[in-house]
């Protein structure tokens, strides 16, 4: 890499002028910190399907996580985007990760078809997003799978997903862009990229 | 990926000088962890380039959601590849390798719209204060922006890797996969075609 000196080389004449309209194109862009934390989702993603991509020393990762994780969510605090989406939730209205297990078998909103899958609602106040999905291992991360369903009458938002009794991590989506870990549960300091991560127990029926 | 509501944008800290090639032993340690699996690693390496990427994408596409795209999809794939790279070689003609490959990418695909290159403005929403203000720099940049998407698109890559990103010719080969002397002609078209209609039009 060279300094500007050698950038003239090729200019021919009148470096200044190219000098002057490349300093308008150096002026770097705003980022947006959705757009970034867009990337750090991704890259958790990439690893969740290729967890030996990179290739080495898991437990560096694993230690790192945990550090990571509380740095960006102190980013994304700083940036306003935690205040996005009210979590404000009342005692009664918002059961959530230690959520209420429910026996009916007809829930199917998760693919999760495993023999002895457990429903489990799980439940965000959040009156002021427009879209909310539940992400999490059991959903490969993916956003399109696990819709929440909004309540009008109290701003609740709802889904029920199946999962394999044992530990899950998940987290809330709103409006495709605000990562939130559920207020209401155990925060999981394994979450990934820094991603918002809650814990979700489930026991066998 | 939609649009959301208007996010109050923050300008990221433009300290890694353009000319840092990599040899700094705060970027090398960076590195070092974030190919050994350091997730925090990587995760600065994000901050210390997303800027720098978003900035080359947006002059490559003209377009913040095609080039937030393209950068998001870069930095996947520099994960992705990290095992390949080796400790010795430059970082930035590498990355730079992979950011381009996925602009040439996406600008081949159809183009959902046109739309102006936001030169660190905050693009909400197309609010009307914005759209007003026609100032003299404003009105200078939206020239250089419409001159600069008027070039080939190889000329306008070699331009914007030697004179914006201050890459060396030899990087911007490996970057490319060009010849040296292919890029020189390329970068003095590119100066030519810029000067001619930006400088010697420009009444000044």
């Amino acid at each position: 890499m060279t300094g500007t000196d050698e950038m003239h080389d090729d200019t021919g004449r009148d470096d200044a002028a190219i000098d002057r309209i490349a300093a308008e194109l150096r002026v770097l862009p705003l980022v947006r910190p959705e757009a970034r934390a867009r990337v750090l989702v991704a890259l958790a993603a990439e690893r969740e399907r290729a967890p030996r991509a990179a290739g080495v020393a898991s437990d560096a990762r694993r230690r790192a996580r945990v550090a990571l994780a509380g740095s960006l969510l102190v980013g994304l605090a700083a940036a306003g985007l935690l205040l996005y989406v009210t979590q404000r939730g009342s005692p009664a209205a918002t059961p959530t990760a230690a959520a209420r297990t429910m026996s009916t078998p007809a829930a199917t909103l998760a693919s999760t078809s495993t023999a002895g899958a457990v429903a489990v609602q799980l439940v965000l106040r959040a009156p002021a997003a427009a879209r909310v999905a539940v992400v999490g291992d059991f959903t490969g991360w993916d956003q399109d799978r696990v819709p929440m369903t909004r309540d009008p009458a109290s701003g609740l938002w709802s889904a029920t997903v199946r999962v394999v009794p044992g530990r899950h991590v998940y987290a809330f989506v709103a409006d495709d862009s605000v990562w939130m870990r559920d207020p209401r549960a155990p925060v999981a300091n394994d979450a990934d990229f820094g991603r918002p991560g809650s814990v979700l127990l489930v026991g066998r029926p | 990926m939609t649009n959301g509501p208007a996010l109050r944008l923050l300008r990221t800290d433009p300290s890694p000088a353009p000319t840092d090639d990599g040899a700094t032993p705060e970027l090398q340690t960076l590195l070092r962890d974030a190919r050994a699996g350091d997730v925090r690693a990587f995760a600065a390496l994000v901050d210390r380039y997303y800027a720098r990427a978003l900035r080359f994408a947006l002059h490559m596409l003209g377009d913040r959601q095609d080039a937030e795209e393209a950068v998001q999809d870069s930095f996947v794939r520099l994960h992705r590849a990290f095992g390949t790279y080796r400790e010795h070689d430059a970082f930035d003609p590498w990355f730079f390798r992979i950011l381009a490959n996925r602009c040439r990418t996406a600008s081949a695909r159809a183009r959902r719209h046109a739309s102006v290159v936001e030169y660190g403005e905050v693009p909400e929403a197309m609010d009307h204060a914005t759209a007003q203000r026609h100032d003299t720099a404003l009105a200078w940049r939206e020239e250089i922006g419409r001159a600069l998407r008027a070039l080939p698109a190889e000329q306008r890559e070699a331009f914007l890797m030697r004179h914006v990103e201050a890459l060396s010719y030899e990087d911007m080969a490996t970057a490319t996969g060009a010849g040296v002397s292919a890029l020189k002609m390329r970068v003095k078209r590119a100066c030519d075609t810029l000067r001619h209609r930006l400088i010697d039009h420009d009444g000044d």
